[in-house]
């Protein structure tokens, strides 16, 4: 059902710094391209781990949004963010010198944020002790600094907010960011997430045999719903939507990519390192997100190339859409951008694009689907067919299971 | 029409109590939890104190093999959850498991964990066990929580630090006036590691005897660790389950200072903001508030702006607020801060007891408000605030009522 006007929340304004492209446009290229981001890592040595891929963003001069004197204060995470917001910004067409500080707020969600910022800061203390230990690393370490950097750079005063919670963290962020607006605590909401690569990140996931090509033998590569995936592959980026209520919107004249228009939250309790293995907490999810599940004609899977994702998820759409679920058009973004906490703002992005252009982006890597994944999987070329609403699932390892629920604008 | 949420259920695990009874004595007879560090060797550091959670028998609470897994942070969160969970009769009261749901606050998470891992990755021992490495994502103690009592409902964990698990309570709060949940775990956990300590030492933060709120002789922080969880009710569930309510939650502010990366904006204008947001939310003016419980850590600038923020919203009436810095006696504990300092204000609220801040002696003549000094006041509270703070200027109140059954909330 949708709310009263007032109540309603728009995508007005994308901001995008990723693997396979910065900026709404040349990321939407690579998308309905098919180019991935994943290739050998470049950033550190990966010889003595069994994998060796990862979706690394490119060399990115950084002075082309924030000013040098700002760029000094922040490390490598933070200035993807801030990218992405100030990229989000100048898309909305926005004039923040307009608006009430106050009532404009910020929701990210990440892993760690300063990943690599924690591993110097550490590295450091453990090499030369107490005095080793950088008051300036420190300040940018705390997860929650990338927010406070894009807060003071765009003079942010309202609600302000990070989450953590492994691969659903920015789709939590998106969902608060949601709530507040229909809430009218906000005007306007940044929403989104990042994480950046690292090598203790991927040391941690290679041990924890998260990674492809996983503890057997195949070759290594995220291809999701495929019979032979083999696991995940990271990557990093950073990306922002810029959310408003729907007055605000059209008092501004503000180009309109889609609607949010509900949350839905589960868990599931198989183990603090496993999906959902059954996938009802995954189709409670999509339940709860989605008031008119008859409009539903896409999906944004959270797929990750993991065979216990994929199958639970899979199961879940079927139990949900049963003979309709043939007509519900699927794909994963994830092959083309790897898989990282904070990956739900880039995977948000494109599903309002898609929803304002009426394109799918195909699931790239994936030929051959697993027999236990009967979905209509968008594989190769994208798919051209009118949505009128489609669902972003998100999914942790762990069990925590969020749905949002977009619509398009029309 | 907004929903009503009470508080049915408090756990905690601090260094003056690893039970909410036993926490609540120390508290009020303001004991100082401050010792000697031993969770990592503190010998090459001049300041070795922190108020360090001793005492607990983890061998009753957790198997051999758990206490492996789990890391500290783990282990408070979960002992703590466990004993809010039977505190709010919810072993025993069949609920709807769908429909509890997770929202807890992290600072440091597991990397005390990460730590121990890293330090003998990288000082070249070959065979290092990954068994630690589960506490790599700051969301596992929320997962543990979760998985030990098998709820199905909204699971999320902020990670704002300083002011993480204040947030978590709002957010959990969000979530049942979404709908997504009638009852929510929240609060948050957190364990002294090196990491923090010797960054907050390196920003020369940390007292070397003792925290001294609002003194004039203060000298910074004393880091802490615990776990202070909530359990957060729709009030028409509590009421059908007759659960016991011992507090309403009324609402909470969440802004940005938007200033600096760690230091306040000194005039306390983003104190000021976030108090207001949270009244304003609560739907009550500033004359309704008998106490508040301050972020008070002790550091030079923190304790100046918060009481320039309190004065700006209260004015001349804000020398009669009794305001306590209970960071005094139980550190600062990061992550569970807002958790711990949430419990306490419940049950400041429940007992008419407003706890002290002890080490008070010597005033500052810019810190010039009532702040509870050394011995506790017993008076009756009717609405209480709880702020936290963060690096970066995330600043969070939360606002808590006695529960008055019939009582007409005013909502904006």
């Amino acid at each position: 059902m949708i709310g009263k006007e007032d109540e309603r929340v728009l995508i007005t304004g994308l901001g995008i710094v990723s693997s396979v492209g910065i900026g709404r446009d040349e990321f939407w290229r690579s998308c309905l391209l098919g180019i991935s981001g994943i290739k050998p890592i470049q950033r550190f040595e990966t010889s003595s781990y069994r994998s060796q891929l990862g979706a690394e963003l490119p060399e990115i001069d950084f002075k082309q949004w924030i000013r040098p004197s700002n760029l000094r204060r922040m490390d490598r995470i933070g200035k993807i963010m801030v990218s992405a917001v100030k990229l989000a910004l100048e898309d909305s067409g926005m004039d923040l010198s307009r608006e009430d500080p106050n009532r404009i707020g910020i929701a990210i969600g990440t892993g760690l944020g300063s990943s690599n910022t924690v591993d110097l800061f550490f590295r450091s203390l453990l090499k030369e002790g107490p005095t080793g230990a950088q008051p300036l690393l420190f300040q940018t370490a705390v997860p929650n600094a990338i927010t406070s950097h894009c807060a003071i750079e765009f003079g942010i005063r309202g609600i302000n907010l990070t989450f953590s919670h492994k691969e659903v963290s920015s789709e939590m962020a998106i969902a608060f960011a949601y709530q507040q607006l229909k809430k009218g605590r906000v005007d306007i909401m940044f929403a989104g997430g990042g994480d950046e690569l690292s090598e203790p990140l991927y040391h941690v996931y290679s041990r924890l045999g998260v990674l492809s090509p996983g503890r057997g033998e195949g070759e290594e590569g995220m291809r999701p719903f495929d019979r032979k995936r083999n696991g995940v592959v990271l990557g990093e980026g950073g990306a922002v939507l810029v959310l408003e209520r729907l007055g605000h919107a059209k008092q501004r004249g503000a180009r309109i990519y889609g609607e949010i228009c509900g949350v839905g939250c589960s868990g599931s309790t198989d183990g603090v390192l496993r999906y959902d293995l059954k996938g009802d907490s995954i189709a409670r999810a999509m339940f709860l997100a989605a008031n008119e599940l008859e409009l539903v004609d896409y999906i944004s899977a959270a797929a990750n190339s993991t065979p216990e994702l994929d199958r639970a998820e899979s199961l879940a759409i079927q139990t949900v859409f049963k003979e309709r679920v043939k007509g519900i058009s699927v794909s994963s973004l994830k092959s083309m951008i790897g898989e990282f906490d904070g990956a739900g703002g880039l995977r948000a992005c494109a599903l309002a694009l898609t929803l304002f252009h009426k394109i799918i982006p195909p699931t790239l890597g994936t030929v051959d689907l697993d027999p236990l994944c009967e979905l209509n999987v968008i594989l190769e070329k994208p798919q051209k067919r009118e949505i009128r609403s489609a669902l972003l699932n998100g999914c942790s390892n762990g069990g925590s299971n969020l749905s949002l629920w977009f619509k398009s604008w029309s | 029409m907004r929903r009503r949420v009470v508080v049915t259920g408090l756990g905690v695990v601090s260094a003056i109590g690893t039970n909410v009874s036993q926490f609540w004595e120390s508290l009020i007879s303001g004991k100082d939890g401050t010792k000697e560090i031993t969770v990592f060797d503190a010998s090459p550091y001049s300041n070795r104190r922190a108020a360090e959670v001793s005492g607990l028998d983890l061998g009753s609470h957790f198997s051999k093999r758990e206490l492996r897994r789990l890391s500290r942070c783990d282990q408070f969160g979960l002992i703590a959850f466990r004993e809010a969970w039977k505190d709010g009769r919810l072993d025993r009261d069949p609920v709807e498991k769908e429909r509890v749901g997770v929202l807890l606050g992290a600072g440091s998470g597991g990397i005390l964990s990460m730590e121990r891992y890293f330090r003998d990755f990288y000082s070249g021992r070959k065979r290092v066990s990954p068994s630690l490495l589960v506490s790599y994502s700051l969301a596992t103690t929320t997962d543990l929580i979760t998985i030990d009592a098998g709820l199905k409902g909204p699971r999320n964990t902020t990670a704002t630090v300083c002011s993480s698990s204040s947030v978590s309570i709002g957010v959990a709060y969000e979530m049942i006036q979404m709908g997504l949940a009638e009852v929510m775990v929240t609060g948050g956990s957190d364990s002294l590691c090196e990491v923090s300590f010797s960054g907050f030492n390196s920003l020369k933060l940390i007292d070397p005897e003792s925290c001294k709120p609002f003194d004039k002789r203060r000298k910074g922080l004393i880091l802490g660790e615990g776990a202070g969880i909530l359990i957060l009710e729709e009030l028409e569930h509590a009421l059908r389950r007759g659960a016991p309510i011992r507090a309403e939650l009324l609402g909470y502010g969440i802004c940005a200072d938007a200033y600096h990366l760690t230091a306040p904006e000194p005039n306390g204008e983003g104190v000021e903001r976030v108090i207001r947001s949270a009244l304003a939310h609560a739907g009550l003016s500033p004359e309704e508030v008998d106490t508040i419980n301050a972020h008070g850590t002790a550091t030079p600038f923190n304790d100046i702006s918060e009481t320039r923020g309190i004065k700006k919203v209260f004015g001349e009436r804000a020398k009669e607020i009794p305001i306590s810095g209970i960071k005094s006696m139980i550190g600062h504990c990061l992550g569970s801060a807002g958790g711990i300092e949430a419990v306490a204000t419940v049950l400041t609220i429940e007992n008419e007891v407003i706890p002290p801040t002890i080490h008070y002696e010597v005033p500052d003549p810019l810190c010039d408000l009532n702040y509870v000094p050394n011995q506790s006041i017993k008076r009756e509270v009717r609405i209480a605030l709880s702020n936290s703070f963060a690096f970066g200027g995330n600043n969070a109140c939360l606002v808590f009522g006695k529960y008055i059954s019939n009582g007409k909330r005013r909502f904006i």
